[in-house]
């Protein structure tokens, strides 16, 4: 991992389209902002993770859900 | 017309024009891009989103639920040009189905942080993150 050290007002460029400025430096918080192309997707990690998690719990659904779902929605 | 082949269906021909595209694919499964909708059953709210290429690959989706009438104002106002045409139906938004068949207490939850928006008219179709929204990625499906 590439670790380097940004002031408040600083920022960093990604590529040649995406930058990351440190908006606001407040206790354990850190506010950033980000400049990128707008379909650029870009998410908190931990949601991000968690509906990737969510999808591949999903795609093993059984194919009969008549048992599970006991015949109130079907 | 087009020949699919399933783990679940057997081998299903389906109209061309019913491939649904995600060209982000789902998160997890970026280079799955294709997809089809199949019934569960006549008048069920439950849809299968079948993979075209990978025969295992389907997912559970309902497109009702108690509260999607709140949701999907909620979704308007949190991302507008994402949920233009919600309100004329050439929009819609599905939540994947999650079957924990070892969880007894909440055995079926519903993700409603990351909705499935497909626009009907174009079949292109994405998986959006709500971040803000305080929908949870697994909400119980209370059954009324």
């Amino acid at each position: 991992m590439l670790v380097l050290t940004r002031k408040m007002d600083e920022s960093i460029t990604i590529g040649n389209d995406i930058t990351v400025s440190v908006l606001e430096i407040k206790g354990n918080k850190v506010k950033l902002g980000i400049n990128a192309p707008k379909q650029t997707l870009i998410h908190r990690t931990e949601i991000y993770t968690a509906i990737i998690e969510e999808n591949i719990k999903a795609a093993g659904a059984p194919q009969d859900l008549t048992m599970i779902l006991d015949g109130k929605l079907c | 017309m087009l020949n699919v082949k399933t783990t679940r269906f057997g081998e299903i021909d389906i109209d061309e024009k019913r491939v649904i595209r995600f060209p982000d694919g789902l998160l997890g499964f970026p280079e799955q891009k294709g997809y089809v909708l199949l019934e569960h059953k006549p008048g069920s709210p439950l849809f299968w989103l079948q993979s075209i290429t990978t025969p295992y690959l389907a997912f559970v989706t309902i497109n009702s639920f108690p509260e999607k009438k709140d949701y999907l104002k909620d979704l308007q106002g949190v991302e507008k040009g994402t949920f233009k045409g919600v309100e004329d139906e050439r929009v819609i938004v599905l939540a994947i189905v999650t079957i924990k068949q070892n969880n007894t207490k909440n055995p079926i939850t519903i993700n409603l942080m990351g909705p499935l928006v497909i626009d009907t008219e174009t079949q292109i179709g994405r998986q959006v993150i709500l971040e803000k929204s305080g929908y949870s990625h697994q909400h119980p499906l209370i059954f009324s």
